[in-house]
């Protein structure tokens, strides 16, 4: 039995099945390796406005005091006396920090980033779940894929030539590094 | 191929529905005690608690910007929080969370601080009572910066080690 051809529609037919979420995770996976530079989920726009000298007054007056000066109409999530000094006014994907009683505002825009918030819940597995199952099928799938790939070349260019050299070379990186870093 | 393609779809529109919903969500085990401790009792007598599972509720004054690895569940009477902090990607807390009411339990734990972070905490505090900023995210105040929320009883800060959480949608 010719065991190629099998290990060729293998690797194809799951190379199809996998490539759009090989994507997706391949562009999650540098937006969180670069996670100390920037923030791969959320776009965070702040700015501090003044709203003049506030009253004394309950949270909820405050609140509501502080959200008419700036002219926003929207019906606050809640409103929190923090401390003495500081109350907060949580709208939708917005949080507005007062200070008391002078009325310096920090006015924080929170909203998903496009696209990069989709993608890194589903690498990072966010929703846990229906999602562990899948991720485990890819992972799956990624292994049949290396282990078909290599197998699809016969001759000098597969495994017995040039292919081998390829693969001991990219297995040794990962090798090295834990040489370097972990196992010194 | 075409009967497949939909199947999927119909899979992926059905796993998708929770994360749509836009509703109460437990996050980790949930809340499993029925009844919760109040935030300022919990935090005027931390010794009582500390090595107990232990329920809060409140409202999310502040969450892990990146991470969402923890969450500030605050006492909206009393202004008094508590961090409830998870393992990272164990459980991850929507920023948009913010404001919203929640339940959280975990452990309650203990953090000895070393002199450097007593030194610099007390130099943190110092400075933000000048109306200086905490981090250099941008404004901070004890009650949203980077260590700054947790109440400096003695030479120890205190947190919940999360395990499960439910946030009111």
């Amino acid at each position: 039995m010719r065991l190629r051809p099998l290990i060729i529609a293998t690797h194809r037919d799951i190379g199809y099945f996998f490539a759009g979420l090989t994507v997706l995770y391949a562009v999650s996976g540098v937006a969180v390796n670069h996670i100390d530079d920037w923030n791969p989920n959320y776009v965070i726009r702040r700015e501090v406005v003044e709203v003049g000298v506030l009253p004394f007054g309950e949270p909820a007056e405050l609140g509501a005091e502080v959200l008419s000066r700036m002219d926003i109409t929207e019906e606050p999530r809640s409103v929190v006396r923090m401390s003495r000094e500081e109350l907060k006014v949580f709208l939708d994907q917005r949080t507005l920090t007062v200070t008391l009683p002078g009325g310096q505002v920090v006015d924080e825009h929170a909203r998903r980033r496009f696209a990069f918030f989709e993608v890194n819940y589903l690498h990072l597995n966010t929703g846990k779940g229906f999602w562990t199952w899948f991720a485990d099928v890819y992972a799956v799938g990624l292994l049949v894929l290396a282990c078909t790939g290599i197998f699809i070349i016969p001759g000098k260019k597969g495994l017995g030539g040039r292919g081998r050299w390829i693969l001991i070379i990219g297995l040794s990186i990962p090798i090295a590094y834990l040489v370097i870093a972990v196992w010194r | 191929m075409k009967r497949f393609l939909i199947l999927s779809m119909a899979l992926i529109a059905v796993a998708a529905a929770p994360v749509m919903a836009g509703q109460t969500e437990s996050y980790g085990e949930g809340v499993t005690l029925d009844e919760a401790v109040a935030i300022d009792v919990l935090l005027a007598n931390p010794n009582d608690y500390v090595g107990r599972k232990i329920r809060v509720d409140g409202i999310i004054t502040a969450v892990c910007k990146k991470r969402g690895c923890w969450m500030q569940i605050t006492n909206p009477e009393s202004g008094d929080g508590v961090r409830i902090k998870v393992e990272d990607g164990a459980i991850v807390f929507p920023y948009t969370s913010m404001g919203h009411e929640a339940q959280a339990e975990g452990i309650f734990e203990a953090i000895k601080l070393t002199p450097e972070q007593i030194e610099a905490r007390t130099e943190a505090a110092n400075d933000l009572q000048e109306g200086a900023t905490c981090d250099k995210d941008g404004p901070k105040t004890p009650a949203e910066g980077a260590g700054c929320d947790l109440p400096p009883v003695d030479q120890y800060v205190y947190m919940i080690r999360g395990t499960g959480a439910v946030i009111k949608g």
